[in-house]
Parts: C-alpha cells; sequence; structure tokens
C-alpha cells in the first residue's frame, strides 16, 4: 500500500517536471513489493488455513489446492484425478447436482475444481455477504462428493467427445508429445488422458481417491477478500472443514526424470495450414540456485514483446505472429520451453533463426540496459499479477502445497534483481543447448518431412 | 482489521446495489473526450484508448483494414521508433495489447502507478504521428496473414465463426463481410489508402482516453495536455449505415469443417436495441437460459437430455458481449453436441425451452438466482483497473454515458419475470432465427 508521503513525493516531482515530447519521460524506479499480511493457522486435523484480507470489493476468492493432482493418477489411468474434480459438485451426501448448483446461484458464488500436475484445486469467488453459506457449500463438496453413477456416465462420454475436440488443436498435440518425450516414465508425462483411459474409470477409483487424497492433512485453504474478523471467520472455516476426519498423508509417488537429450519428432497432421513447433526440457527445481537465472533468461529469450524471439522471428522476420519462451517451476523440476507457429515455405529459416537465439543466449552475455528492461518486466508483471485476489490466492496456494515458504513471494522481487549477466550466460549454455533439448514438430509431413530431416534424425508419428 | 461498524454499513451500501465508482469526465478542445478514475488502493493504472472504428466501418474492397491498423499502431511513430512501444511498457513493469471489433479499436498499457507517464507519452505520439511506411505496412500484412493462418485456418470452427456465420445472420454488408478481412483485399492495401484510413479513424476527436487506478487527478490532467492538448482535430469519417432489414424467414446453413471433431450449432436472432428495456431484459433471460449449471438450458440439454456437451450464450456474439453489444446486433448462442445425434434434433430440443419460456415467466427462485449472479459478475469484474478503465470508455463512445457503470445494475436488476417472458415472445421467434450447422469434415488425407 502507498503511503501518503509517497504520494505527495511523486505529485512534486511532476509539478517540476515540463513535458518534453521527443522522449520517453523519466519516471520514478519502481517501488519495492511488499506483500500483504498473511494470517497462517492449521486446524487440528491437519488443514492449513491462509488468510488474507483485501478490503477494496465486497468479494471473496477461494481456493482449496490438495497435494497431487494429476501425477496421483494410476500409469493406466491418466485423467482419474481430473475426473474427480470434474465431478465432485455432481452430488454429494446432502445435495443433488442440481440443488448444489441452485444454492450457489442463490448466493452469486462461482465454485469449480480442476487438476493440474501437482494439485488438485477447488476455487471460487462469492460475495462477501455470503461468505458462510460459500464455506458450507464448499465445505459439502471435498467431504461428501458422491459421484454417482448417471453423472460419471456422463461424465465420461462427454470427456471423449472433448478430448477429441483438444486434439484438433496441432498446439495441443505438439505440447503433450513434448511432455511424453521429456518426462518419459515420471507423471508430469502425461498431459492428457486417453479415451481408453477414461472409459477404464469406476466409480470405485474416484471414491478410492477421494479417500486417500482429499484429506484435510493434504491440503491448503486460502481465503482472500473482504473477510469478517479473524475470529468468526475461523469459527465458519470450523464449522465447515473442522469434523473432518484427519488421515495419514500418503506419499507423492515420484519416478526418476530422464537425462534431457536431443530428439526430433514430427507428427504428421495433413492439411495442417501451419506448422506447430516445440521445444523444451526439463531443468531444476524452485529452490535451486539456477532456477532464477533461469526465468530472466528465459523472458530475456521469449517473455513478453520485447524479447529476442519476439523481435527476430515476428517483428524483424514475420515467420510467425508470436513465438515465446517460458520457464515454469513444478514441484519436482521446472519445464523450459519454447514455441511458435510458422508456414510451411519458411520453416527452414524459421527453425535456423530460433537455433541462433538459443546459442547466442549461451555465447554473448546480455547487456546492461536489455538484462535490466526484462528485470522491470519480471518484476512489474509479477506486482500486478498479485493486484488481483485470484493472483494472491492462487500464487500462495500453489507454494504452500510445494512446500515453498510465502516469504518467497517477497523476496521474488530481490531475487530477480540480483540475477547476473554471467549467471543468465551460464545457465543458457547449460540449459538452452541444442543437444539436451527435445523437439517436436506438428505439420503436414508431406510437405515438410525433408526440411525437418535437415536438422537431424526424425521419428514421425501420425497425429491421432 | 475491519471494525465491526463498517461492516455492517457495508452490507447495507451492497444490499442497494450501490458499487459506486467515482470517475470524471471531460473533453479537450480537439475533441479527446477523457475519463479519470482515481483508486488508491493498488499501485497500478490502466491507460485505455478506444477509438470509434472498428471492422464495420470498413468499405468493399478493404476488409482487414480495421485489423490491420491495429498492428500498425505497434510499429513506430515520430519519437517512438519501430520496436519503442513493446519496449518501452515492458521494461517499465508494464504489460499492453490492442485488439479490433465490429465497433471500435483499443489499445491498453496497464503499468506500476508511476510509470503513467509513459504510456502517455506513446498514446499520444501515435496519435499524432503514427509512422506509415511501406516497410511497416509490408511486414504487418505478412503479420495479419500469418495471424489469419494461425488464429483462423488452423482452428477449427474460427473460419465457419468468422467468414461463414456473419453473412448468414446479416444482409447489410458491413455487418456480414469477414471481421479479418480478406488476404486479396489486405495485398491491395496501399500507403495512401492507410494514411487515409489513420487521418479520418485515429482522431483525437474519434477517441476515448480512459485512466483507472492509482492517480492523482490534477497532475494527470496537466499531463493529458501537454501530451495529447495540440494534436489537430480531423473531420469525423461519415458513420456506415448499418441498416439491417427485417429477418422474414428462418434460415439455416451447414459448414464441413475439416479440423472440428464435434459439431456445433450456432443460433442467432436479432437482438434489442442497445439500453432499450428489452436490452436489459434479454440480458437476464440469458442468465436465466444460460449462465451457470443451474441454467435452463444448461440442466435440460446438458443434464437431462444429455444431448450438448456446453450451451453458451450471448447478447451481443460471437465476436462481442452483452457489455459493447450495439444494434444492429445479435443474439447468439453456441451448442456442441453429442455427435450421435443431428443438429436439427439439437436445435428443436432448444426451441422447446424457448416455447418454455414464452408460455412461463421465470420462477421467484430462478429470478433471486439471477440477480445475485448478475450482482456477483459486476464486483468480480470491476477489481481491475483494466475492466473499470475499459468499461468507462466503452459506455462513453456507445452511449455517451459513462455513469452507466454505477447505475445499470439498478436496471439489470429491476427487469421482472414478465419483462423476460415478453422478451423471448417478442426476439426468440423461429422466422427470425438463423443457424449454422458446422459439422466435421473427413480428414484431409481421406480426401486424397
Amino acid at each position: 500500500m502507498k503511503s501518503f508521503l509517497a504520494i505527495l513525493f511523486l505529485a512534486s516531482a511532476l509539478k517540476a517536471q515540463t513535458v518534453d515530447r521527443t522522449k520517453m519521460p523519466d519516471t520514478a524506479p519502481l517501488a519495492p513489493f511488499k506483500l500483504p499480511v498473511i494470517r497462517e493457522s492449521k486446524l487440528p486435523n491437519g488443514l492449513t488455513v491462509l488468510l488474507v484480507r483485501d478490503n477494496r470489493i465486497p468479494l471473496v476468492t477461494f481456493r482449496l489446492l490438495f497435494a497431487g493432482g494429476g501425477r496421483l493418477d494410476p500409469a493406466s489411468q491418466p485423467g482419474l484425478a481430473e475426473t474427480v474434480a470434474s465431478l465432485l459438485k455432481e452430488g454429494t451426501a446432502k445435495r443433488s447436482s442440481r440443488q448444489f448448483a441452485e444454492d450457489l446461484a442463490a448466493i452469486g458464488g462461482s465454485l469449480d475444481a480442476d487438476s493440474g500436475t501437482d494439485a488438485l484445486s477447488v476455487f471460487g469467488t462469492v460475495l462477501s455477504e455470503y461468505t458462510s453459506q460459500f464455506l458450507d457449500l464448499s465445505a459439502d463438496v471435498v467431504r461428501n462428493a458422491l459421484f454417482p453413477q448417471d453423472e460419471i456416465d456422463l461424465r465420461k462420454e462427454n470427456r471423449v467427445q472433448e478430448l477429441a475436440l483438444q486434439r484438433s488443436q496441432s498446439a495441443t498435440l505438439a505440447d503433450e508429445k513434448l511432455h511424453r518425450v521429456i518426462f518419459g516414465n515420471h507423471p508430469y508425462a502425461r498431459t492428457l488422458p486417453t479415451p481408453q483411459s477414461i472409459g477404464s474409470i469406476e466409480r470405485k477409483d474416484l471414491i478410492a481417491y477421494r479417500d486417500r487424497y482429499l484429506t484435510p492433512g493434504n491440503a491448503v485453504l486460502v481465503l482472500v477478500g473482504d473477510l469478517v474478523s479473524e475470529p468468526v471467520l475461523l469459527s465458519w472455516i470450523r464449522a465447515g472443514f473442522g469434523s473432518w476426519p484427519q488421515k495419514p498423508v500418503p506419499p507423492l509417488p515420484g519416478g526418476s526424470l530422464p537425462k534431457p537429450a536431443r530428439s526430433i519428432t514430427l507428427i504428421d497432421r495433413p492439411g495442417s495450414a501451419q506448422i506447430d513447433i516445440h521445444l523444451g526440457r526439463h531443468t531444476v527445481k524452485r529452490l535451486d540456485p539456477d532456477y532464477f537465472p533461469l526465468v530472466v533468461a528465459s523472458t530475456i529469450l521469449g517473455g513478453g514483446a520485447s524479447s529476442r524471439l519476439f523481435v527476430n522471428i515476428r517483428e524483424k522476420q514475420g515467420y510467425a505472429y508470436d513465438a515465446s519462451a517460458h520457464h515454469m517451476g513444478y514441484r519436482d523440476t521446472s519445464l523450459f520451453n519454447v514455441s511458435t507457429q510458422v508456414r510451411d515455405e519458411v520453416l527452414e529459416p524459421a527453425l535456423h533463426a530460433l537455433s541462433a537465439e538459443l546459442d547466442r543466449m549461451g555465447k554473448e552475455p546480455v547487456s546492461a540496459q536489455e538484462l535490466s528492461n526484462m528485470k522491470n518486466y519480471l518484476n512489474g508483471v509479477f506486482v500486478l499479477g498479485l493486484a488481483s485476489q485470484d493472483g494472491v490466492a492462487s500464487q500462495l496456494a500453489a507454494l504452500k502445497t510445494n512446500g515453498i515458504p510465502n516469504s518467497y513471494l517477497e523476496q521474488y522481487v530481490t531475487k530477480i534483481r540480483s540475477v547476473e549477466p554471467d549467471q543468465i550466460q551460464r545457465t543458457a549454455a547449460k540449459y538452452f543447448s541444442r543437444d539436451s533439448n527435445a523437439v517436436v514438430i506438428v505439420g503436414d509431413a508431406s510437405k515438410i518431412q525433408k526440411t525437418v530431416e535437415k536438422f537431424g534424425k526424425v521419428t514421425v508419428e501420425k497425429a491421432n | 482489521m475491519k471494525p465491526f461498524l463498517s461492516l455492517i454499513l457495508f452490507f447495507t451500501s451492497l444490499a442497494a446495489a450501490d458499487l459506486n465508482i467515482p470517475f470524471e469526465k471531460y473533453t479537450l478542445p480537439n475533441g479527446l473526450r477523457v475519463i479519470l478514475s482515481p483508486d488508491n488502493t493498488a499501485p497500478v493504472v490502466t491507460v485505455y484508448v478506444i477509438y470509434g472504428v472498428g471492422a464495420r466501418s470498413e468499405e468493399k474492397g478493404r476488409t482487414g483494414f480495421a485489423h490491420l491498423f491495429e498492428h500498425m499502431m505497434f510499429q513506430g511513430s515520430a519519437h517512438a521508433p519501430k520496436g519503442t512501444h513493446f519496449q518501452a511498457i515492458e521494461s517499465n513493469g508494464g504489460t499492453l495489447n490492442g485488439s479490433t471489433h465490429p465497433d471500435y479499436t483499443d489499445y491498453f498499457e496497464i503499468l506500476p502507478a508511476n510509470k503513467l507517464a509513459v504510456a502517455l507519452w506513446l498514446e499520444s505520439d501515435r496519435m499524432r504521428s503514427l509512422a506509415i511506411t511501406k516497410e511497416n505496412l509490408d511486414n504487418q500484412t505478412e503479420a495479419v496473414k500469418q495471424e489469419r493462418r494461425l488464429s483462423f485456418d488452423n482452428q477449427p470452427y474460427a473460419t465457419a465463426v468468422s467468414d461463414v456465420f456473419p453473412a448468414l445472420a446479416y444482409k447489410n454488408w458491413s455487418s456480414a463481410h469477414s471481421i479479418i478481412g480478406s488476404f486479396e483485399d489486405l495485398n491491395a492495401a496501399g500507403v495512401n489508402d492507410v494514411s487515409r484510413f489513420f487521418r479520418t479513424h485515429y482522431a483525437p476527436n474519434n477517441a476515448v482516453l480512459s485512466i483507472a487506478g492509482d492517480i492523482r487527478k490534477e497532475e494527470v490532467r496537466k499531463l493529458i495536455e501537454a501530451y495529447f492538448g495540440d494534436i489537430p482535430r480531423q473531420e469525423r469519417a461519415k458513420s456506415p449505415d448499418l441498416t439491417e432489414p427485417e429477418r422474414k424467414n428462418a434460415e439455416w446453413q451447414t459448414y464441413k469443417d475439416p479440423l472440428a471433431r464435434v459439431p456445433l450449432v450456432m443460433i442467432a436472432y436479432p437482438g434489442p436495441k442497445r439500453r432499450s428495456p428489452d436490452y436489459y431484459a434479454i440480458t437476464m433471460l440469458d442468465v436465466v437460459f444460460t449462465t451457470g449449471d443451474s441454467s435452463r438450458l444448461y440442466q435440460s440439454m446438458v443434464k437431462e437430455k444429455k444431448s450438448a456437451l456446453a450451451v453458451e450464450g450471448q447478447l451481443g456474439g460471437p465476436f462481442g458481449g452483452v457489455t459493447d453489444y450495439k444494434d444492429p446486433g445479435l443474439y447468439t448462442f453456441n451448442l456442441t453436441y453429442n455427435p450421435s445425434l443431428q443438429a436439427r434434433q439439437v436445435v428443436e430440443q432448444f426451441e422447446q425451452e424457448i416455447a418454455r419460456m414464452q408460455t412461463q415467466p421465470p420462477s421467484a427462485k430462478e429470478m433471486e438466482r439471477a440477480r445475485a449472479t448478475m450482482r456477483s459478475f459486476r464486483v468480480r469484474s470491476l477489481q481491475s483497473t483494466m475492466t473499470r478503465a475499459q468499461l468507462l470508455a466503452q459506455y462513453e463512445l456507445l452511449d455517451g454515458k459513462p455513469e452507466l457503470l454505477n447505475s445499470e445494475l439498478e436496471q439489470f436488476l429491476a427487469v421482472t419475470p414478465r419483462q423476460i417472458q415478453e422478451a423471448a415472445k417478442k426476439y426468440l421467434v423461429k422466422s427470425k432465427q438463423c443457424a449454422l450447422e458446422i459439422i466435421p469434415a473427413a480428414p484431409a488425407e481421406a480426401k486424397q
């Protein structure tokens, strides 16, 4: 929150200034980021509770995360956790599916659930005057979901159709394959279920997942917003979640990560109007010293519209509408990946340009100006993301579930600022090198296979 | 910690649906309308500029210009050469974008509050002196074509929605032509055409500048005067004649989509006049009909009959929504459905629900849910400075009344069940319906 003094200072600084329209105006540096106060407690049954007050609007944002998510799916049954998530609202011991929908709408609430790489999330918002009713509804779904058979059947049938829809998009195919190549036998390899695995899911599997993993000791509850006094709020939370029986927290299945290696896979999608190129590898955990240099390096390479990939591949060469790089922290490691979409005629020069940009990151130090610009960008976007209730809630919940301390958020800006050019060059040389990154290309093989083969040994697969 | 007393006050004001967003509006001598909405609770500011030009302002042989122009706006201006725009905003910790719509084109920057002047400098420099060169034009023509390949030609349903559907739903060319334009027209675009388009449409008197967030109004007014004050006004372009002949007969078209895997049917009816009583009634009807898991269409078609995978309704669809709806416009529905059914069967079930709405007004419980949903949507959306700036600017451009942001919720909440029933009878009429059935075509390889 900005202090009164800071506002006065800004005002007087502006008064003294005469506007020179021929150049970018001088402005004060970014203000340091201050994390809002986080009130953390634990119920006797092991449920972790984080409360953050934000009284700007009469709204409360809710997140309840369970560690594990999709990685807890049996190897033969990818899609189990997401099916659990999608059926939580479809009938509980207290309410039919329809009753639940009506009760939720009557308080202007939204409540949804999904399952990601490391967590199953239940999330929503409600007008703050209805916070206690909302807590009652959310406790009902995570504790009492019954998974009625007709709802399971409908969900399975519709999910198979949705899968067909998802797989009709070439970027989805590229992303799915890239995860398989990079993560091998690790659960992170599975991004989407198959019609067969969805078909195999039975009610007993859903109940077993619920009973084993949807437990208070495995969960983090975050409420951000226009909250009532803490004693009152905690009494509502205890009313909903206090009698939820404690259970032992099961270990997370791991699996080793394969050694990153070069490979090229071409997925043949006949009639494709353009080509999706994805490449990447797994890197390091969030608390590793290479993590922040990698975040900054990936951003210089392909984060935002002043990154090298965007400027060179889109703006200068016009090869693609978009070209970007990301570095995403998972629990066991992080994923570095680059993606772009080009038309058939420019595939070869675009692949050369992509390789050249990856190599350059490891060969030359970044200039002080480019580095400082990118650090400002990263920090600015980080702070903007935390300006909304959902931004705060989702960040806090994800960190807590992955065992990262809350202070990580406050230190983020400082950690980004302290990354040096030599760290960037060293990590880029190590992690962006072409002999350690897997490449997946989706396009019409009859038109592009010969071109792709110029870049190495190619495995061709059919798009399904 | 919030004291008990303020809690009570708060509940009282919320019950009156009174979410007051403070703002002030004024006009510079050159015609630029300015809206300032201070909110000092987070150190963030949004600068949003909206121009009254969109795809429906295009002329024959010049389709795609509105969108091409949105790209040109990032290619540099007199004092901010090519590449400066993205870098200046991002290196100051901000994000930015622009987008093209049927009736307007908008640009925004979201920044740490103390970086506001950077956005004002950039927006004013390109409004005054955009660099329209052959090189920039060729480069962006290619980028737009690539965007078309990526976002339309290579995506299921996209071609049907952007090219086929408007031609079915509208008779007037201004509304019926493709929003993204044709490659032929883009190739034919010359520097002179683009310059003329810029002068007429990108003038201060055809724009609204809206700023929301952590600002001090007196200081911002001075900055705006210094940056925008002497940009010359231009003669306004003639507004396109959008008059749409009344639809007399239902129309049905089938489109085979080689990229689609699941069938989809789009259904549309001509919508009401913006801000008329029917506009509010249709919006509330849509909440009862399609919003959330308790809505009628979801319960009936997705849950009971299991014929639809998903149902969506939108006043202002398929390219916009209720806030930027402009008549003549459409009330559209998208239904992805079970492939074992025929589109005609699905539409028949949909029409049974319409008939139910026409014979029987929503119940008191349904109305209670619809009102709570409406309030909740509004509160949620107003937490971002971006939405505040955007809605204030859109309401100024489309209504001349940004104050509707604070007053319109009451009008939505005042809609009666009877008005909804009457609106269903008046607008959701078979003879005014058009439907586009999009079915998966055999994959390209099967044809070879």
